[in-house]
């Protein structure tokens, strides 16, 4: 079977050019980067995970499905993470869940662009979309973020090396700032790099904006940042005199010391580059739909994420009930996990308590969030097993086509399958207040 | 044993920068984490280090990183020109993520990025995958799936 213009589940680029031919043993890709290679194979793989498991046994469906209800139903404090690499309508009914048990609700925004987010309260964006990128930018500034190969397409695809509408000439018409602590592989393609210190983005752009109002930045700046007077001058220069410049930021300044002042600094330097030529500010969004799960929670309950339901209204506050912090104070006591992989990603303190509670995941492969999980519901592939919605990292929705269907019958998505729960939930949370109501 | 450089030091504080890269995610999003445990070593648990730094640390094989509450993970050294003095990378992944700690400034986001640590030339080993996460994370509790199966 052979499938064009698929849409790429992986990273935030959302590319949806990819050619797919699937046969019974093995799947060839073409314009595939190798991370969504790697992901095509998984409908191949022999490791992919097609019954459900509890405890590590063989379970029916319906028999993991009540053992998850059960648990989640007599939680206290269940948490609900929406994981990035599904679509928007099966977050929505996850979300649903919450809300109806009262629990906490968060998606990998919060260990990934979460900050920036919050920076973008504070300050307000400058956005556009990846095509306007592609079409008018002849500057591009890596600010923070290594897209050869954190998004290996995107600068062939929206900035460096695109052929655009007015920037037909490619890579030799526009001009590539790089502000990293390291010489990313990203660098081989910079004008100029700055390398300043590990942390000092904050100081970085205080400087630079005192530049850009003509005044004196602080005599301390170079030994403060560990760049010099003459590449900020360039720098300030470059910016000056473009067309239209582009910042992409990643998590150096999301996840640095700083965090969402970072990103909120950033984001009025690019107001301040405003007054000199038409500048505009993007997130290097990393996960799949990891963007979309922002959009659900905030068109649902007007948050971005991090969100309380415990009092019956929505309760937004990072630091509190996001993921990270409500686990390491170890006030959860059950979780369940969509398409995400928490035991890789979070620190020790935090999959410390995902050991010691019941954690139940919508999981594809054996790995290492499986290895935490005590229920294992088999997840479907959305935009290859299964249709939906994602939104591209600079928020447009993207509607991606199925090509195949899972291996299994007794689920359709994630979406049918959480719908399936919550009918159970719903039962047994009924159950529950009636004995409650009896005592 | 060689004997010691006058310039070389016993451990020194260095910054932490951890970060994807495109192997890793590779191996990450294709949900090969354990069933090519050796590929996700190879693609995770290394320490990017300054020629200099490693010079200073008695050109080391294996480093072990030690955060400020005391978790430590041992990792293959690698001398690259990529790396400021003073600061080292680790890719993303249950490795870094032992000294990743949880203060996140009321963000959400932990403290992924500009750490610091101590670091010390050791005689590994780097841990595989799954007895990393055994040891750290498994004390006592028995109920985990994939625990009684990695013993076979």
């Amino acid at each position: 079977m052979t499938c064009t213009d698929v849409t790429c589940p992986v990273c935030g680029m959302s590319c949806d050019d990819i050619y797919i031919e699937l046969t019974d043993d093995a799947v060839l890709t073409k314009n595939a980067c190798l991370m969504g290679d790697a992901k095509f194979q998984e409908l191949r793989s022999h490791h992919r995970l097609t019954k459900p498991l509890v405890h590590g046994e063989e379970a029916s469906w319906d028999e993991a499905l009540e053992k998850t209800a059960d648990i989640l139903v007599n939680a206290k404090r269940p948490f609900f993470f929406m994981g990035s690499e599904t679509s928007n309508e099966a977050m929505a009914v996850g979300i649903e869940i919450a809300e109806y048990l009262g629990g906490l609700v968060d998606g990998n925004a919060t260990i990934c662009h979460g900050p920036t987010i919050m920076g973008l309260q504070l300050s307000g964006q400058v956005g556009s979309t990846l095509g306007e990128c592609k079409n008018r930018a002849d500057l591009n500034i890596y600010w923070g973020c290594n897209p050869a190969d954190s998004h290996p397409r995107h600068m062939s695809r929206h900035s460096q090396f695109a052929r655009g509408f007015w920037t037909e000439q490619g890579f030799k018409g526009r001009k590539v700032i790089v502000v990293d602590p390291r010489r990313s592989p990203t660098c081989e393609a910079a004008d100029l790099h700055v390398q300043l210190k590990p942390g000092k983005d904050h100081e970085l752009i205080d400087a630079l904006m005192t530049m850009l109002r003509g005044e004196e930045p602080h005599p301390t700046v170079e030994e403060v940042t560990g760049v010099s007077r003459e590449t900020l001058n360039k720098m300030a220069e470059m910016v000056k005199e473009c067309k239209f410049g582009v910042i992409w930021v990643g998590l150096g300044i999301a996840s640095s010391r700083g965090h969402h002042y970072n990103a909120a600094i950033a984001m009025r330097f690019t107001h301040e580059c405003n007054k000199f030529t038409k500048f505009v500010i993007n997130a290097n969004r990393g996960h799949c739909n990891v963007a979309g799960f922002n959009q659900v929670l905030a068109w649902t309950h007007g948050f971005p994420f991090a969100v309380d339901f415990s009092r019956g209204i929505p309760r937004y506050q990072p630091g509190e009930y996001s993921c990270v912090d409500a686990l390491s104070r170890g006030e959860v006591d059950a979780m369940i996990v969509m398409c995400a992989n928490l035991g890789g990603h979070l620190p020790k303190k935090a999959v410390e308590r995902l050991a010691k509670i019941p954690m139940i995941a919508i999981e594809t492969s054996p790995g290492t969030n499986a290895f935490m999980s005590d229920i294992i519901l088999p997840g479907v592939f959305d935009g290859m097993e299964c249709e939906g919605t994602f939104y591209r990292m600079d928020n447009v929705p993207i509607y991606a086509r199925s090509f195949t269907k899972p291996p299994f019958d007794f689920t359709e998505s994630n979406e049918h399958t959480l719908k399936q729960l919550f009918e159970i939930v719903k039962k047994k949370k009924a159950e529950k207040d009636a004995r409650e109501a009896k005592q | 044993m060689p004997e010691r450089q006058s310039s070389e030091v016993d451990d020194m504080e260095i910054t932490l920068n951890t970060g994807s890269t495109v192997y890793q995610g590779a191996i990450i999003k294709g949900g090969k984490t354990f069933a090519d445990a050796e590929g996700y070593m190879r693609e995770a648990a290394y320490c990017n280090i300054n020629p200099e730094d490693f010079d200073a640390l008695g050109r080391p094989w294996f480093v072990r990183i030690t955060n400020e509450y005391g978790d430590s993970v041992v990792l293959r050294a690698k001398k690259t020109n990529t790396q400021q003095r003073g600061e080292v990378f680790v890719p993303r992944g249950v490795w870094a993520n032992i000294v990743v700690t949880v203060y996140t400034e009321s963000t959400g986001s932990p403290t992924y990025k500009n750490l610091k640590v101590d670091i010390e030339k050791c005689n590994g080993p780097v841990l595989d995958p799954v007895t990393l996460m055994r040891q750290e994370y498994f004390g006592g509790n028995m109920h985990k799936i994939w625990k009684e199966k990695a013993e076979d």
